[in-house]
């Protein structure tokens, strides 16, 4: 077997892929179109809403104390009030009184203008305006002390937002290194790293597991075994199919979050790129993996449920991973998929170049290499358990 | 290239306890159009699936077209063509499609490949189906295109397992010629069924498989006449009396090769041992006795009865069909 019938048997598997998928409607809308749509939508529709117009801090309870009491400060409070993003400005807290609600759950964020501002803007000085917020939900500091710098700057380059986190919140995440995930992010760049990573997990798995389950029960992987075709170019061939699916899968989400739901991701196409061919390849090779213990089709589906809600608990999709402990710390730790919306975050959210995430990068590549080879080891000695 | 395209050295295969072939030693001669006979459940399948290197032996090994099956699996895959049940077409590609994709497994130039192709199109007759998608194929159709699949690099041997199996008679008749034809350009076909006329009609030797372990093998003819030397003369004669029955009887005993001799108004059976003259003397006899007759023919063992007669007789196969099912 030489290098070059290696890979044109690779390529002649995945025309192959490809000419039954041209010819199978239901699999190319439900692998290209509803998957992406399906999570997108309601992903964005769970995070405020369709529309670009989307806000996460729009109705946000902030206390609004304005110790100035001048023009300037009645001008600012008139811009973030009439913004889309402060629709719910709560006025009448003194300093005191405001802070002391943080922590209470009526109010997330106190903004203070104190004494002095509109002078320090007439000298030209640099005037403050401090932000005490709640951060008891993850995240919402960050984006409260995003947007509101956004307006400042756009309202004086010379106002200073001063954040502080109140000193009973700081003490109940004590212990807990919170990512500071919202420097620049717009509305639905969270929801842009899970969906990015889900869609990728969801479809390429199914692809893979349940594609040769279908070809084993079909007789046609029986078919491909009794040519001398070897494991690893039928392998190749599958992932160079599913390859060009996760491409076109990542543009549909790309498309529908920066035009449907006013996503900014804080990086290029290639590092997202990049990063959902990294997810794609890790759940490839999870799907042949799974595919050589010789599960039927329903049992792919299953397990594919399983694997989804698996990583809702442990990946810190939902839960942030570093709030787990014991067991489901380790798990969470052990899982590539950790890594990968990790990466994601650090990419879309923050801005880090892709290769600045070594260890991230190490991890998932690691894990890549890791299934595949699993994946190869067991196919090659399970030919015969899944022919008879 | 050796003068046996197939060997096997005590090729067994166990699947856990269950012994599914047993210690199986054959050869099959280049050219050969070898069958394997026997019930369901009676390890053809899986002999053939070792063979194609499709699973592995438990113990003992096998020699095809001069290569080891375990330690030259790839060379063995490049030789034989295989159709059977569980190796099938792509439903949602066309015939043409799939021996394309076929064709680049099985390293063929393209040019080549091609002309291959439309020379199996051809000879089977495809015409406007080779564009229609094989899960649109009729069975018939289908196990055409299987055929043609498997024929498509020329192989060296051939294996037809259940072959023709739902298949429409006419197509079935057709299939077997065109095995014969194979045959006589040297390609070696092992082919497996449970229906006991198939062999008879086309094998050129047949093994006879039971419970894992090939009981006989020798040309149908031998088989048959290894279990019996006596052949069967059947005549209706309607309405024989008692006195001319008796009469028949003292006369058809007194020629030397008759065995026994039954009456069953209108069906006379006469037993015999096999002679050119024999249906002659028994229609004398009749005619002897005043007898009428309607028709009459000489029957020879069938391998049915052969197979029977190998396996232990009827209850033996039927004990053995019960213990399959239950393992299934």
């Amino acid at each position: 077997m030489s290098v070059a019938s290696f890979f044109s048997d690779s390529i002649a598997v995945a025309e192959n892929e490809f000419r039954q998928f041209r010819r199978n409607r239901s699999a190319i809308l439900i692998s290209l179109v509803v998957l992406p749509l399906f999570f997108t939508v309601s992903l964005g529709a769970g995070q405020g809403g369709a529309g670009s117009t989307f806000s996460p801090t729009a109705h946000i309870p902030i206390a609004w104390v304005d110790n100035d009491n001048s023009l300037a400060s009645i001008r600012l409070w008139e811009t973030l009030a009439t913004s889309p993003d402060f629709r719910n400005l709560i006025e009448g807290y003194t300093e005191q009184g405001a802070i002391a609600q943080l922590g209470t759950k009526r109010i997330y964020a106190v903004i203070v203008v104190p004494k002095g501002f509109q002078n320090d803007l007439e000298n030209g000085n640099q005037a403050t305006l401090i932000l005490y917020t709640d951060d008891s939900e993850p995240g919402v500091s960050d984006q409260i002390q995003a947007t509101l710098t956004s307006y400042t700057q756009n309202f004086d380059p010379n106002v200073e937002v001063q954040a502080h986190l109140s000193q009973i919140q700081r003490e109940s995440v004590a212990g807990v290194g919170i990512v500071s995930k919202g420097a620049t992010f717009a509305g639905f760049d969270i929801g842009l790293t899970i969906v990015i990573a889900i869609v990728q997990i969801f479809a390429g798995f199914y692809e893979i597991a349940g594609g040769i389950s279908r070809e084993r029960e079909d007789g046609t992987y029986a078919r491909l075994l009794v040519s001398p075709i070897p494991i690893g170019s039928i392998m190749l061939g599958k992932t160079l199919f599913d390859t060009v699916l996760t491409v076109i899968r990542t543009f549909t989400v790309l498309a529908i979050s920066i035009y449907g739901y006013g996503a900014r991701p804080n990086t290029d196409l290639f590092t997202l790129l990049a990063l959902s061919l990294i997810v794609s390849f890790v759940t490839m090779g999870l799907g042949f993996v799974v595919a050589a213990l010789k599960m039927g089709q329903r049992a792919v589906v299953i397990i594919e449920f399983f694997l989804i809600l698996f990583l809702f608990a442990f990946s810190g999709l939902i839960i942030d991973s570093n709030l787990l402990v014991g067991f489901s710390q380790a798990i969470s730790n052990a899982l590539p998929f950790s890594y990968a919306f990790d990466a994601l975050r650090r990419t879309v959210l923050l801005g880090r170049p892709l290769l600045s995430l070594t260890f991230d990068l190490e991890y998932l590549i690691g894990s890549v290499i890791v299934l595949y080879a699993l994946a190869f080891i067991l196919l090659h000695f399970s030919r015969e358990r899944l022919i008879t | 290239m050796p003068e046996h395209a197939i060997v096997t050295d005590a090729l067994t295969k166990n699947f856990g306890h269950f012994t599914a072939v047993d210690e199986l030693n054959v050869g099959v001669k280049k050219g050969e159009l070898f069958g394997l006979l026997g019930p369901n459940g009676a390890g053809k399948t899986t002999t053939v699936r070792m063979l194609c290197t499709l699973i592995e032996p438990s113990r003992g090994t096998a020699n095809v077209v001069g290569y080891d099956i375990r330690e030259r699996a790839a060379e063995v895959r490049r030789q034989i063509g295989v159709v059977s049940d569980g190796v099938s077409l792509y439903k949602d590609l066309t015939i043409e499609e799939n021996l394309r994709l076929l064709s680049t497994l099985y390293e063929i130039p393209r040019p080549r490949a091609e002309a291959r192709i439309r020379e199996l199109m051809e000879m089977f007759a495809f015409r406007e189906k080779a564009t229609r998608l094989v899960g649109a194929l009729s069975t018939g159709w289908a196990k055409k295109a299987m055929i043609c699949a498997a024929l498509l690099h020329e192989p060296q041997v051939l294996f037809l397992d259940e072959v023709t199996s739902g298949l429409d008679p006419q197509s079935a008749i057709a299939l077997q010629d065109f095995t014969k034809k194979q045959c006589e350009q040297g390609v070696t076909v092992i082919w497996t069924t449970h229906y006991m006329y198939e062999p008879e009609k086309i094998c050129d030797r047949v093994g006879i498989m039971f419970a894992g372990r090939l009981v006989r093998v020798g040309t149908p003819n031998e088989l048959k006449h290894s279990v019996s030397e006596f052949s069967m003369v059947e005549a209706e004669t309607p309405g024989l009396s008692q006195g001319q029955l008796e009469k028949l009887k003292a006369n058809l005993k007194q020629l030397e090769n008759v065995y026994q001799v039954r009456y069953k108004d209108p069906k006379l059976e006469v037993s015999c041992e096999r002679t050119e003259t024999l249906a002659e003397e028994v229609a004398n006899a009749l005619l002897a006795v005043g007898a009428k007759i309607r028709s009459m023919n000489t029957k020879d063992p069938t391998l049915e009865e052969a197979f029977i007669a190998l396996t232990g007789g009827e209850e033996e196969i039927d004990r053995f069909l019960e213990s399959a099912e239950q393992k299934k």
